[in-house]
């Protein structure tokens, strides 16, 4: 059972890009938005969403990590199927106290407002 | 009697005694039920599992002090062997027989029986605890899975056993829940009609004895002191299954004019009696009248035409139009509850306790209604084997406060039962019967249930 230790077993890993971009300093430079740009790992289907760009960009994101570990957190329910903001607003009027940061990212900017598992379950 | 009236000329338009009928402040309390404002976004029922749980178990939380305050409470992913402890979660019942679509698929059909049985149990049923961090299986007798059934939320102290399984030594009900006080001065008598199944145009269903009932009701039938009583009936409430329509309009076919009156029919017939119930002016050669009409609530049920999945939502104003222009004409959701004179009522369609009866047992109707109100929820196999919307912030079936009347539509029978709490609070249990078999309305004395 994952706790908020190890919430990384859920989601792809971060690459050393240190390690990679020196690896890859023989080879021609990769297309720009070729699958495996930035990485060894196959970029599955399912992470291109939103308009086609990759979301390569979440794992650089602390927001969208912060919003992860909100998405996994068992004491708000359930968060397949909701949107994370009504999922918020439901931990509040139930006394739940949810994390006041949360709140202010969804309500603020550029973040995703579906949950982690929006269209990948 | 009437007739001699009609001989004579009428010298004097209202020389006829009029009757007043007693009036009722009346408070619609369904607002809870009603679904127009929930917009669907691809939940599951996980949602409504969770609100369900997180209500449930604060509420148990705030009980286990009084009932065992030396024991630790822990999740279920806390257990450890041995360790005597407190778990609140949501019980699931692994049934045998329980259908399941998966069946169809199997290639042998061994266990499952081809006709299906009105009671799905069997002897090697068993419960599950589960809370969000995991669920466990439960042993020991204490908890009889014959009992509960998949949906109930409840406290359990007991101790993890060496094969993981969770030996139940004492479970910890919701309880019924409080009630709120009515003043005790003494009142007059007013009474509430309640009838069920009337299933108009079905074939079993005899019109003359729906007639008759709101002739009664009305006051066009008996002597003076029939209509005096009859004067005293404050409100009528019709408890589902009003119409039945035959299957062989409704297999999807294009319908030939003919059919299409054929639909309409029974329709119609009710809105006719409805309307009734309504306008006084029924009858010109009467002795005596009864002045106001009887305001009226009618719920739907699982053979009217509204949503299949509870909670039903009113039937359509378009279905009556003679009755619903009137403005003590009520359409209500079903369960539906309300105040009368700030007494409670709070009843179902009667699904929820066909649902019960088909994943439990008890010696009568009336043990299944009040196991629902132990367990402060009118429909706990919700959504397992009974349909229901996804809410997500809210489970509405939560009984937060004790009504003072609680029915239950289209049953077998008429039964009934005063129900007391531990706290003071007295509820009459009331069975409703069908009334296309049994001809039989329940009549409430609004004003004397504490006896």
């Amino acid at each position: 059972m994952a706790t908020s230790k190890n919430m990384n077993v859920f989601y792809r890993q971060k690459k050393n890009s240190t390690a990679s971009t020196g690896q890859k300093s023989t080879k021609s430079p990769s297309p720009k938005h070729a699958a495996t740009f930035g990485s060894d790992f196959t970029q599955p289907p399912a992470l291109v969403s939103h308009g086609g760009s990759l979301d390569l960009k979440d794992d650089f994101d602390e927001q969208e990590q912060a919003l992860r570990q909100f998405d996994m957190n068992m004491a708000y329910g359930p968060c397949v199927g909701i949107t994370r903001l009504d999922r918020w607003e439901r931990a509040q009027r139930m006394g739940l106290n949810p994390p006041k940061e949360i709140e202010s990212l969804l309500k603020g900017g550029k973040v995703k407002l579906e949950s982690l598992f929006d269209g990948r379950v | 009697m009437p007739s001699l009236q009609s001989k004579f000329p009428a010298m004097e338009v209202d020389s006829q005694e009029q009757l007043q009928r007693k009036q009722s402040t009346y408070l619609s309390l369904d607002e809870n039920f009603e679904i127009q404002k929930e917009v669907y976004r691809g939940q599951q029922y996980s949602q409504i599992y969770f609100a369900r749980l997180h209500m449930m178990r604060t509420l148990l939380y705030s009980l286990v002090p009084n009932w065992k305050s030396h024991l630790p409470v822990c999740t279920v992913l806390e257990l450890e062997e041995g360790k005597e402890c407190i778990i609140v979660g949501t019980l699931y019942k692994h049934m045998k027989l329980k259908p399941c679509i998966l069946d169809e698929y199997s290639k042998e059909r061994s266990v499952a029986p081809l006709i299906k049985p009105h009671n799905f149990m069997h002897q090697d049923d068993y419960l599950v605890l589960e809370d969000e961090s995991g669920r466990v299986k439960l042993g020991g007798t204490k908890l009889s899975p014959s009992v509960y059934v998949t949906g109930v939320v409840v406290a359990l102290h007991g101790k993890e056993t060496s094969a993981g399984a969770f030996f139940v030594e004492d479970v910890l009900e919701a309880g019924l829940p409080p009630q709120i006080e009515r003043p005790l001065e003494s009142r007059e008598d007013k009474y509430v009609v309640f009838v069920s199944g009337l299933s108009i145009g079905s074939s079993s269903s005899n019109p003359l004895q729906f007639q008759l009932l709101v002739d009664h009701i009305t006051g066009h039938l008996g002597d003076e002191e029939e209509q005096g009583l009859a004067a005293e009936i404050v409100h009528l409430v019709i408890v589902g299954n009003s119409v039945e329509i035959s299957r062989g309009l409704l297999n999807g076919q294009n319908l030939v004019s003919k059919d299409q009156s054929r639909l309409s029919e029974p329709f119609k017939e009710l809105d006719i009696l409805l309307t009734q119930v309504f306008s006084s002016h029924h009858c010109d050669d009467q002795h005596f009248k009864i002045a106001a009409s009887l305001p009226l609530d009618i719920m739907p049920g699982s053979s009217d035409p509204a949503n299949f999945a509870l909670p039903q939502q009113p039937l359509n104003r378009c279905l009556f139009p003679g009755s619903a222009t009137y403005n003590t004409f009520r359409s209500c959701t079903n369960p539906h509850c309300f105040e009368l004179d700030s007494i409670r009522f709070l009843g179902t369609s009667g699904q929820n306790l066909d649902d019960l009866t088909k994943y439990s047992e008890a010696k009568d109707k009336l043990d299944f209604l009040e196991r629902t109100l132990r367990w402060r929820h009118l429909a706990p196999t919700a959504p397992n084997t009974l349909g229901c919307y996804p809410f997500t912030d809210r489970d509405p079936f939560l009984i937060d406060s004790c009504p003072d009347v609680y029915f239950v539509g289209n049953q077998e029978k008429y039964e009934t039962r005063l129900l007391k709490g531990l706290e003071g609070q007295l509820v009459r249990l009331i069975c409703i019967p069908r009334f296309c078999e049994t001809g039989v309305a329940v009549v409430v004395s609004v004003f004397h249930l504490p006896g």
